[in-house]
């Protein structure tokens, strides 16, 4: 009996203390949102902040543009990360060890940066009077600071799928580069035994080992994206706004009475990244199943 | 041919080296400059203004960077001394259920933490725990416990029992075999676990915020006035200092598992 109850008690601490913090705040969340708000003197169980959220243009227009960000992030964050992780590994010099920890050290920086950070970055880069357009002035090719196009605080949200794709490619770049890692040096001489060109080794041999990974990474990379806050804020615009920004003006600037609502969007936003999540954790699970069959 | 792929090897490199560090160059020369004009690539003046600003006493930099590496630190304590027994049996042993232990421990990753802050609010209130920095520890653990426990999970699963069994017919006992067969092979995974804790405690904004209600200033939330529309110098020195922390951790994990090995070891993040 005792032997059966052990690894129970061991995940207790961690895992009680998640329930209380973590599902105890999304239960209450829920609770709140579907109307019972002791704090604001309502106590009746009900879909009307839902249906009020749902009917309002607002929500639909954070909605599209959080999906659009969120899609168009994680799309060139995995083709860039892709691409950066590919070329390494098809370049690489072999016998160059030492030194290539020391550039992947490196390329780890955008991921320790914090997302505030990297996302001012983007704002002295990029803005009207920003950095490029300042080169471009003195190199002679614009004339006036109006010249250069506004990409920063944009509706469109060009700066935050910039920030992320730069921010997440070097993150999809380190999840598949173990993969490429496993691949022998052997397997490109082979295919060139067959007369495959390093396109057609790539296309052929590689892209089908690593697009499990590839898609699992990318997932995660999109319901990051869908859900954070501080890159949006910093960089949104005033409307739309995405769907985590809208929340916290929601929640901020109404009285207690607009808090459900708040609440509401936290619930939909946590349906819709845990959907996310567990295809995430699915498309992993078939690949190390795979991964068992051997290669 | 071979020569080519050492030439785009190198271009390759080149490129993205400079994509990762050219933007840190008008960040710098933001922090150091004294009316920085539209048309100048290179400030016309420099000036200490903004440092000596947040370097002054009435700035309060040094109360957040204190109350922020105060937070990290008990947090990944905290996280440390809750993720081992979880870590141990979700590492070694197989039971019914663990699957959903796992996705819970997982699904914070996923699932922002001021999904959770917001909704227990009131809660929180009731307990006290608003505008206090014992309340932003609290909230704290929610983001950074999942990675505590996935880091140690990977010591423990390269571990085994057989060492301790080994130790245990030697007539070691639970402490001794904890402090010298367990803890040494768990090391590099406290080490990743801890870094990985304190660097998304340090960059956590708004659950801070909710939480502590401008009463616990942060580093994050001491800068981001002066980024969102404020005076972009102070803005950008403060955003120095910040990259700095974050990166003095990972130098840090670095350096103790260097330390503790006396050769490189490469920390899975």
């Amino acid at each position: 009996m005792w032997p059966n109850i052990k690894p129970y008690i061991y995940v207790l601490p961690t895992a009680g203390v998640l329930l209380i913090l973590f599902v105890g705040g999304l239960i209450e969340g829920l609770i709140q949102s579907l109307g019972y708000f002791p704090a604001a003197g309502q106590y009746g169980f009900s879909l009307d902040y839902y249906r009020q959220l749902l009917s309002s243009s607002d929500f639909w227009d954070s909605l599209i543009l959080t999906f659009r960000i969120a899609l168009l992030s994680s799309l060139s964050a995995g083709v860039l990360g892709m691409f950066v992780s590919v070329c390494l590994f098809m370049l690489k010099r072999p016998g160059s060890g030492r030194k290539n920890q020391i550039w992947q050290r490196f390329f780890q920086l955008p991921l320790i940066v914090p997302h505030l950070v990297w996302a001012y970055l983007m704002v002295l880069l990029f803005t009207q009077s920003g950095w490029l357009s300042r080169i471009l002035a003195s190199l002679g090719w614009i004339h006036h600071i109006n010249d250069f196009p506004v990409l920063v605080n944009d509706s469109f949200g060009g700066d935050i799928i910039f920030t992320y794709a730069w921010k997440e490619a070097p993150f999809i770049a380190l999840m598949i580069y173990p993969v490429l890692l496993r691949i022998h040096g052997s397997w490109f001489e082979a295919s060139r035994v067959f007369g495959a060109n390093r396109w057609s080794f790539f296309r052929e041999i590689l892209l089908p080992l690593l697009m499990p990974t590839w898609i699992s990474s990318s997932f995660i990379v999109f319901a990051f994206t869908f859900s954070a806050f501080e890159v949006p804020f910093l960089l949104g615009v005033t409307y739309p706004r995405m769907l985590p920004v809208l929340s916290y003006n929601l929640y901020t600037s109404g009285g207690l009475e607009a808090r459900p609502e708040a609440l509401a969007v936290n619930v939909i936003l946590a349906v819709i990244v845990s959907i996310l999540g567990v295809a995430a954790y699915r498309l992993s699970q078939r690949w190390s199943m795979d991964e068992q069959g051997g290669w | 041919m071979r020569r080519i792929g050492h030439f785009m090897h190198a271009a390759v490199t080149i490129i993205l080296l400079i994509a990762i560090a050219i933007p840190f160059i008008p960040l710098f020369f933001s922090s150091f400059s004294h009316g920085w004009r539209w048309p100048e690539v290179i400030p016309h003046a420099f000036s200490l203004r903004a440092w000596v600003y947040v370097f002054s006493g009435n700035s309060g930099t040094w109360e957040a960077v204190w109350t922020s590496l105060e937070i990290a630190f008990i947090v990944t304590l905290i996280n440390l001394l809750l993720a081992l027994p979880a870590a141990n049996v979700l590492g070694r042993l197989r039971f019914r259920g663990k699957w959903l232990i796992e996705g819970l421990i997982y699904a914070p990753i996923i699932i922002p933490a001021f999904i959770s802050v917001m909704g227990m609010y009131i809660s929180f209130i009731r307990l006290g725990l608003t505008d206090s920095v014992t309340g932003v520890i609290v909230a704290h653990i929610i983001p950074t416990l999942p990675y505590m426990v996935r880091a140690l999970i990977v010591s423990y699963s390269t571990l085994g029992f057989q060492w301790e069994e080994q130790g245990q017919m030697l007539g070691a006992s639970g402490f001794q075999r904890f402090c010298y067969i367990v803890m040494p092979h768990l090391m590099p995974g406290i080490v990743a676990g801890a870094s990985l804790s304190i660097l998304v405690s340090l960059s956590q904004y708004l659950v801070t915020f909710l939480v502590g209600g401008g009463q616990v200033m942060t580093l994050p939330l001491i800068l981001f006035p002066f980024i969102s529309g404020g005076d972009p110098a102070i803005g950008s020195a403060y955003t120095l200092i910040f990259a700095g922390m974050a990166a003095f951790a990972l130098f840090l994990m670095d350096f103790l598992l260097k330390r503790y090995y006396g050769k490189k070891v490469t920390v899975h993040l």
